[in-house]
């Protein structure tokens, strides 16, 4: 090939290779790039979305933030959701793929599939099947009224509320957080099990010393994936509990569109949103260190 | 590798289903409900008498004063979920392509802003976005656009085509295939599988948005049906039947879409792992 050509060569292939990504980045700089430097500056603003005036109001935005308690209570609850959300999610979903792997092949794929279903429901119809079933005159509540003389409030008590949310979640995400694991214990060697089954490593020993270790990066993942959708809680507590009672149940997702959207304080909204990004940043690092360290011990 | 008890693997699908109906409960209650006569909604889960006058409801036989809102909100859900399914397998299939199979510069760059996005929070970009489409608002071009490419899909593309072979696109070029004929004759055809789970994945997300949807378009009209049962949710409490109904509506679909493509699942899902 002579210079020319392989110059002309060259060009045809930076030029197809763009070509193929002018879509994506069109989309990256207008709804990506544009808003984030926006989003930095409306932080700084007082502006409730319609007004020709915007107001600099520098960190005001950030520091009033610290008086308001259902930003103090979002940035709690992020936490309280994380953690039972991360281990539910974590337990069933292991609970859900051992099981799975333990039944006879011809049935196996079935019933992964029955399992993932809840994955495909919307939140708003599972909020109204909730809300209705937990309602006072439901065959439910009357059940537990005539049998057990129970009367809960399921919706206006704080733990209550809260624990329908948690558990219509970990729900909804268990079958399809075990068809990752189930696809990683599949892929585990036939030969290394059958080793250890030759060394008599079989039962609960088989799945602390030889599964789990052997699975640790999907497991890793699940723990991930859990803990990002722990923080984009929204469809639920706004449906059921529109963050009550007592801003027991509301998340950083409903309070800022409330703030930008229902109060028009769309500088404040902005500088919450920045907030918790910080947070999800923060702890999701904290949690990819932790599970790295663990990762690194057994050798991956 | 393992012989087992029969009983042993009894007990073990015992477990199973036990498990199973308890997953599936709530779906199996949901549909029991829209089927009640409005009499005995919720006071019961034993379906003696099935009506379907919460479906006539919904399809305008009802007093409704809009007779036609949950048909529309319906169609306006698929109006809004096809062309988002569709354009994030196009874009997924050509960057994938292209950054894992060609060679050009800023190849990199690209990687690094699909690296930056994919774990980029994308709660802060909720307000300019909102400014943004503004003019677009109570429009199905507002509704799709900043929606209709994601990353996650992308990268599905890039790490299935990193387990591709390199000769198979070489080989082709030697053949006299341009790049275009390579994508649509190569590049298609082997990732069916990727893309049958890119499309109904993305299919299932934009049918299941809430808040977006919400914000850009208020109007009734414009409502799809995810929306129209949660702002018909407070006004209609006093009508579970119907909701019930419509909720089945909004589930079913999803749900008939990939029990009919469960198998291609096995093959793909080890690919969303990475």
């Amino acid at each position: 090939m002579t210079e020319k050509t392989i110059s002309k060569k060259r060009y045809r292939d930076n030029l197809t290779g763009w070509l193929l990504n002018v879509p994506y980045l069109v989309y990256t700089v207008i709804f990506f790039l544009i808003p984030l430097v926006w989003a930095v500056w409306l932080s700084t603003m007082n502006w409730n979305l319609m007004s020709p005036d915007k107001i600099f109001v520098g960190i005001q935005n950030f520091t009033g933030m610290l008086k308001n308690p259902k930003v103090i209570a979002s940035f709690f609850n992020a936490f309280r959701y994380l953690v039972p959300i991360v281990i539910l999610c974590f337990l069933f979903g292991l609970f859900l793929s051992l099981l799975i792997s333990s039944l006879p092949d011809r049935i196996k794929g079935v019933t992964a599939v029955l399992f993932f279903i809840p994955y495909l429901t919307s939140g708003v119809a599972t909020s109204v099947i909730v809300r209705y079933f937990f309602s006072y005159n439901s065959s439910f509540n009357d059940f537990l009224r005539g049998h057990f003389n129970l009367d809960v409030s399921w919706f206006q008590n704080p733990t209550t509320a809260f624990w329908i949310i948690v558990v219509l979640i970990v729900w909804k995400m268990s079958g399809y957080y075990a068809l990752f694991l189930l696809s990683a214990i599949e892929g585990i060697d036939s030969s290394v099990t059958e080793a250890a089954a030759i060394d008599g490593s079989t039962g609960f020993h088989r799945l602390t010393h030889i599964t789990l270790p052997m699975i640790l990066p999907t497991l890793t993942t699940v723990v991930v994936l859990a803990a990002g959708l722990a923080f984009g809680i929204y469809t639920e507590p706004y449906l059921l509990t529109g963050g009550g009672p007592n801003n027991a149940t509301t998340t950083w997702l409903l309070e800022i569109y409330n703030t930008s959207f229902t109060s028009f304080r769309s500088g404040e909204g902005a500088a919450m949103a920045i907030a918790n990004a910080v947070q999800i940043f923060v702890t999701i690092q904290l949690i990819t260190v932790v599970m790295n360290k663990l990762n690194r011990k057994f050798g991956y | 590798m393992k012989k087992r008890s029969a009983a042993k693997t009894g007990i073990l699908i015992v477990i199973t289903a036990f498990f199973l109906v308890f997953s599936l409960f709530p779906l199996l209650y949901m549909i029991i409900q829209s089927l009640m006569p409005w009499d005995q909604v919720d006071k019961s889960v034993v379906l003696l008498q099935p009506t379907l006058r919460s479906y006539q409801y919904l399809i305008g036989t009802g007093d409704t004063a809009d007779a036609l809102m949950w048909i529309r909100s319906l169609i306006n859900s698929i109006i809004v979920s096809l062309p988002t399914a569709v354009v994030s397998v196009l874009v997924g299939l050509c960057v994938g392509y292209s950054v894992t199979k060609l060679q050009f510069k800023g190849k990199k760059l690209i990687y690094q802003s699909l690296l930056f996005q994919m774990f980029f929070p994308i709660v802060i970009l909720l307000v300019p976005r909102y400014i943004l489409i503004k003019p677009l608002a109570n429009h199905y071009m507002g509704m799709i656009l900043p929606l209709c490419i994601s990353t996650w899909a992308i990268f599905m593309y890039i790490n299935y085509f990193t387990t591709l072979p390199n000769e198979i696109f070489e080989a082709a070029k030697i053949d006299g295939l341009g790049e275009l004929g390579i994508i649509l004759k190569i590049a298609v055809p082997m990732t069916k599988s990727v893309t049958t789970i890119v499309f109904l994945s993305m299919f299932m997300t934009r049918w299941n948005e809430l808040m977006w949807d919400m914000l850009v378009a208020p109007d009734i009209k414009m409502q799809t049906l995810n929306v129209l049962i949660s702002t018909q949710f407070r006004a209609m409490g006093n009508f579970p039947g119907p909701m019930y109904a419509a909720s089945v509506l909004l589930t079913m679909p999803i749900i008939v879409l990939f029990l009919f493509a469960s198998k291609y699942f096995k093959e793909g899902i080890s690919f969303m792992l990475k």
